[in-house]
């Protein structure tokens, strides 16, 4: 594991993180004051024993306003969180922001299309986006392989485990309508 | 012994072909998703649970025990021959597994870890077999106020002990009993935190919270820095089958044996922690120190077998008290909860027949994954080297369609996005995920335990620690703390002049 406090290249990424994490921890608060809000509207049948309903929800939201308010003030003492290591990760990369917005957009554009045309088109739309996003080429190849892939589930729930996906445009076609 | 007679029974059912083929099935998936980085046994349960709800329940099981197992295995060959150095040092086989390849003993570090998982799985697995029916009649006798005891003792321990910073770690708690209190009240019906919504007076299925932190969060976070170009695998060399392989390899398996099994069994962090430990000895006792961090075969062998023998080690908690205390063994309670059955100590009454061969295709699954750890390690070669752009967008596609698969409605891959976003930003700012999602399972669980409590003893606190095992449980929650103080002070202080 690598320590984030070590010199990293130019000021500016340290700041931007720190910032990041001021912003994730008041969420955390925040999040931890609407449970205590609404846990004060939980209503409380006559018949709840001594702890009913809304003690849980009181002490969870605690939970959450403390522990936010603890990594605000770790950070603010120069504490920041440690990256995660993962085998596909280079260290010294700089967040890539353009990618991660790509990737959700070709997620909200599957959600978006499985209604409207049919899972296996959605599908094929997420699986060539986010491969020739993160560099898969040429792009004949990697439409292929999506097209192949989303065929080849669609069939493989239609009549192996019978649990149909929406056909779409392809309904009532033998094989790939369950 | 009549214990015997139900194991045997077991292997008489797990050793039906329909059942050997789903034994296989879960070793061999598992296996992959060890091999393949980006994919953990977490998630791969988390996606094929909606997929299994055709199966009978035994079948279902066995499948997620062997990918359970397998992924123990899969991953020590990714450590070994991925050529990221630095980068998966969090992962001990990594430290002198890697070093053995490049020095063209890959083939040594590969068949020490295969040989060390299966003596270690196997002793362990022989363990649980003896422990787990005597801890579950124990069990029978705990009343609500041990159990809260115990909950707030893996919560505790899987927040504060894993991950660099306590507060964070404590976070991700909080993060996963507040997603577990979502939706409808059991004991009085009435809907919470639910926003009106009728999306969520269900709750928040497991399945895509678990898929949503793991999968999106991790591929949406490797994507964010992901190493570009080729895959570099180190190529295996060498030969294995020598006198030294077998005459340094036994004693560190045995040792990490039983480093790791008490390890596992004890909410303390599950696997990671056992092989640090295991490394550590090893580096202790080796009669040859100075080759630690050149490749020394101790290194990978402790490391590798305490992994296995945690593994094991964790379905301890897991089969008689019901409690997880890995990410994986929270996963792995949810799919029970799916088929109606309730880990803890009522399974080995109630469930006899499931339980018994569930333990049996531990042992057949061990066999399995020795020889497609050993012979067939090649395979896992070619699967290391699948180009990441499709690895990652197949990774995302099957993270869609495994949550779409539970209702078919997309309101759920509306959630998956929103939980896989703050999975990602997690994963920038240090926080640890497991807390998350065992506090997501374990957190209703310990609600209900709490209210029965205070509801006996008519609201009066007292009862929570008026137990002999609950007080025992809080002294050892503090002296475990204690103790993790005093290792990090002495750990910030050794970091300084280095």
């Amino acid at each position: 594991m690598t320590a984030v406090d070590s010199p990293t290249p130019g000021a500016d990424p340290v700041r931007g993180r720190q910032i990041e994490e001021y912003v994730f921890g008041g969420l955390i608060v925040a999040l931890g004051i609407f449970t205590l809000v609404e846990a004060g509207t939980i209503r409380v049948p006559s018949s709840a024993s001594s702890v009913g309903p809304r003690a849980f929800p009181y002490a969870v939201g605690f939970l959450l306003v403390v522990t936010g308010v603890a990594a605000i003030v770790a950070t603010a003492r120069g504490k920041l969180g440690e990256l995660e290591d993962a085998e596909d990760v280079d260290a010294n990369a700089r967040t890539d922001w353009m990618t991660v917005a790509k990737l959700m957009v070709f997620l909200v554009a599957h959600l978006a299309l499985i209604d409207l045309v049919g899972w296996p088109v959605a599908a094929a739309v997420l699986f060539a986006g986010a491969a020739w996003t993160l560099g898969a080429r040429p792009w004949w190849k990697v439409l292929l392989i999506a097209v192949v892939l989303s065929l080849a589930i669609q069939i493989a729930f239609a009549s192996g485990l019978g649990l149909s996906l929406p056909a779409g445009i392809f309904e009532g076609v033998p094989l790939l309508d369950g | 012994m009549d214990n015997i007679t139900l194991l045997l029974d077991g292997f008489a059912t797990a050793m039906q072909p329909e059942y050997l083929l789903y034994a296989l099935l879960g070793v061999t998936l598992g296996t992959a998703v060890g091999v393949l980085p980006g994919i953990g046994p977490a998630m791969t349960v988390a996606l094929l649970l909606p997929l299994t709800y055709t199966l009978e329940p035994t079948a279902a099981i066995i499948i997620f025990a062997g990918i359970y197992y397998g992924g123990m295995y899969g991953g020590s060959t990714t450590s070994i021959l991925l050529n990221t150095p630095g980068e998966s040092s969090s992962i001990v086989t990594a430290l002198e597994g890697n070093k053995m390849a490049k020095a063209g003993r890959g083939a040594a570090a590969l068949a020490t870890a295969a040989i060390g998982s299966f003596v270690a799985g196997t002793i362990a697995t022989v363990l649980l077999t003896v422990l787990a029916p005597t801890i579950a009649d124990l069990a029978v006798t705990l009343g609500p106020p041990d159990y809260f005891a115990l909950m707030v003792v893996a919560f505790i321990t899987v927040a504060a002990l894993l991950g660099s910073s306590i507060s964070r770690g404590l976070a991700s708690l909080a993060l996963g009993l507040f997603l577990g209190l979502v939706g409808t009240d059991t004991l009085t019906g009435q809907p919470r935190l639910t926003l009106g919504l009728s999306t969520l007076s269900d709750g928040i299925d497991v399945v895509i919270v678990a898929v949503g932190v793991f999968a999106v969060g991790e591929a949406l976070y490797v994507a964010s820095r992901l190493r570009h170009g080729p895959v570099e695998v180190v190529p295996v060399g060498g030969k294995w089958m020598t006198k030294d392989f077998w005459a340094r390899s036994w004693k560190p398996w045995l040792r990490g044996t039983a480093i790791g099994f008490p390890i596992g069994t004890i909410p303390a962090g599950g696997a990671d922690v056992s092989t640090f430990l295991s490394y550590a000895a090893e580096k202790k006792l080796a009669k040859r120190p100075e080759e630690f961090g050149k490749g020394a075969i101790e290194g990978v062998a402790g490391p590798e077998a305490a992994n296995n023998a945690a593994a094991a080690g964790v379905l301890v908690p897991l089969l008689t008290l019901g409690l997880p205390t890995t990410a994986t063994a929270a996963v792995i309670v949810a799919a029970f909860q799916s088929y109606g059955i309730q880990p803890g100590p009522l399974l080995f009454t109630n469930n006899s027949a499931l339980v018994w061969a569930l333990i049996a295709s531990l042992y057949i699954g061990n066999v399995m994954l020795l020889v497609l750890n050993l012979p067939l390690i090649k395979i896992w070669v070619k699967v290391l080297q699948i180009p990441r752009p499709y690895l990652y967008a197949g990774i995302l596609l099957f993270a869609a369609l495994g949550t779409y698969a539970v209702n078919f409605i997309v309101e759920d891959l509306i959630v998956l996005l929103v939980i896989g976003v703050v999975g990602f930003f997690m994963r920038r700012h240090g926080y640890p995920i497991a807390p998350a999602v065992v506090g997501m399972i374990l957190g209703p669980m310990a609600e209900e335990q709490l209210r029965r409590t205070l509801t006996i003893s008519q609201g009066d606190p007292v009862a929570l620690v008026d137990s002999p095992f609950a007080m025992v449980a809080y002294g050892i929650l503090a002296v475990i703390l204690l103790s993790a103080a005093v290792l990090r002070f002495r750990r910030s202080r050794e970091k300084v002049p280095a």
